[in-house]
């Protein structure tokens, strides 16, 4: 995939940072909630980003790409459109569903690791493949339940998708963490199966702990245990980009950079 | 919480400032500024204002702390100063300044002009049947023309408003707000603000301020060639850490204030 091979280090753009990722330093890449931008008008910040050449990598929340209902291919089209408005070398998605019966979730809900399931989403995401006119990369989800009679782990079920797909894998290490932390899944173990040659970028984000349960807040610091599995991450492959999550409370401009600095810090630390 | 006072020689704060040139919308602009200046709120291209912390953390005066807890979410730019300038704490810092004699309760002023109309009412009865009782009509016309035009700030606010200039950023808005001018510049611009976001407030005229030279009066509203000598007392430097503007103290703050968020008194 030419052009993506070294994103660097970058940030999620939110309408109400603008002015901040514009001004951070070392900001490389940044993320846009496809979602939430229209064609036609772009919103100013964007475009200025554009300007200076700073590659803006769309991501989608509402393909729902692992549940049983049809894709709404004007979903779909959307993102397609977005990507060549950005002129974008990729988008992304989740392997999740957030819709099903007409109703909507409102979360990301995690797909059943069956084969059945697996199936079902290999097909809905060569569909949107086929609509779609970048590539696709799809990120694992944190999650706060396993559904029962699961056949495969999260990194064989990746795996198997990329495979039967040829999609690319976000991989989020925030996501990771809440899933070693809520529902026991072992980040090493999950990096060992999922194909990393297939590694688009990652995501890093912060999250609190509630009781017994980690919340994947994107509104909290990145704790040092996350930055953990990115450098456990980096000590395999050479991820092409990282990029920090906040959706919430955020902090300032200098919290914000050193968050990326610290994300930088561990990449960097691998690369010699 | 204590009214923080400002480095340069004057015993008002820029929400003190603000108030007492522009009334409470000018105060909020003020506290906003503060805030922003400390980056303690940050604003968006497209005016949301959202608090950087949440728990009030930085606010040094009870106004500062309303924005920032409403602020807590986005909310809009226009919205935050306007819904300032009516909150309870800007009634306090009304009161305040009241109580210090910078500016007249309300209720006096009122009575004023009620008792320059009825002056002249009365002059007007009695010159029926004296008609040299007409002659006083336009005095007492005049007298209440004059109350009217006199504004809610004392003779003590004006002149411990005097010497206050538009040191830094913060108090160019408190003197200009933020779609005012200062030395040439748009005052939004030292706050890196884009003018669709300056506009979102209301235009205001702005209080007169009187000329610390020649004795004239100057409103900042009004152009400089009609002032002679000088327009205001400002010096009229100011700098950030972003962006800064000078000029001599000769020059004219002017333009076309912006006050928001209601009367002044």
């Amino acid at each position: 995939m030419a052009g993506i091979t070294d994103l660097g280090v970058g940030i999620g753009w939110r309408s109400e940072i603008d002015l901040t990722v514009e001004r951070l330093p070392g900001v490389d890449f940044v993320e846009v909630v496809a979602e939430n931008l229209h064609i036609g008008h772009l919103p100013e910040s964007v475009t200025l980003l554009l300007e200076r050449g700073i590659p803006v990598l769309p991501h989608a929340v509402s393909l729902s790409l692992g549940g049983a209902d049809e894709v709404d291919l004007k979903r779909v089209q959307h993102l397609g459109e977005i990507a060549e408005a950005v002129g974008a070398p990729m988008v992304s998605d989740h392997v999740c569903f957030v819709r099903a019966g007409g109703l909507d979730s409102g979360h990301l809900m995690p797909v059943p690791r069956t084969k059945d399931a697996l199936d079902v989403l290999v097909a809905n995401v060569r569909l949107a493949q086929r609509n779609l006119p970048v590539p696709l990369a799809l990120e694992n989800v944190a999650a706060l339940l396993e559904w029962p009679d699961g056949e495969l782990s999260e990194g064989q079920f990746l795996a198997e998708l990329v495979e039967r797909t040829d999609c690319w894998l976000l991989v989020d290490v925030a996501n990771l963490y809440a899933n070693a932390r809520n529902i026991g899944t072992d980040p090493e173990r999950f990096l060992d199966e999922i194909p990393l040659e297939r590694l688009a970028y990652v995501h890093v984000a912060g999250g609190e702990q509630h009781g017994d349960v980690y919340h994947d807040t994107h509104a909290h610091a990145v704790l040092p245990e996350v930055l953990g599995v990115l450098d456990e991450l980096c000590s395999r492959v050479r991820p092409p980009g990282v990029l920090l999550e906040r959706d919430d409370n955020y902090p300032s401009d200098t919290e914000i950079a050193s968050e990326l600095a610290a994300i930088r810090a561990v990449v960097d630390k691998h690369r010699g | 919480m204590v009214t923080p006072m400002t480095s340069q020689t004057t015993q008002l704060s820029a929400e003190q400032v603000g108030y007492l040139t522009a009334g409470p919308g000018r105060a909020a602009e003020a506290a906003l500024a503060r805030l922003i200046d400390a980056g303690l709120v940050r604003v968006s291209r497209d005016g949301l204002v959202t608090a950087v912390h949440s728990n009030n953390h930085g606010a040094t005066t009870s106004v500062e702390a309303r924005i920032l807890s409403y602020s807590r979410t986005a909310v809009r730019f226009d919205t935050i100063v306007q819904s300032t300038a009516n909150s309870t704490e800007m009634a306090q810092l009304h009161r305040h300044l009241l109580d210090r004699r910078l500016m007249q309760r309300p209720r006096r002023r009122h009575e004023a002009w009620w008792f320059s109309l009825a002056i002249a009412g009365g002059l007007v009865v009695l010159g029926f049947s004296t008609p040299a009782f007409f002659v006083g009509v336009p005095i007492a016309l005049l007298f209440f023309a004059w109350q009217r035009g006199r504004g809610p700030v004392t003779k003590a606010g004006k002149e411990v408003l005097r010497p206050v200039s538009a040191s830094d950023r913060v108090y160019a808005v408190a003197l200009y707000g933020f779609c005012g001018k200062v030395g040439g510049h748009r005052v939004g611009d030292l706050f890196e603000l884009s003018q669709s976001v300056v506009k979102m407030i209301p235009l205001k005229r702005q209080r007169a301020r009187k000329s610390s030279s020649d004795g004239g009066g100057c409103g900042s509203a009004s152009s400089c060639s009609s002032c002679g000598s000088g327009c205001g007392s400002s010096s009229s430097s100011c700098s950030s850490s972003s962006s800064s503007c000078s000029s001599s103290g000769s020059s004219c703050g002017g333009g076309g204030g912006c006050g928001g968020g209601g009367g002044g008194d």
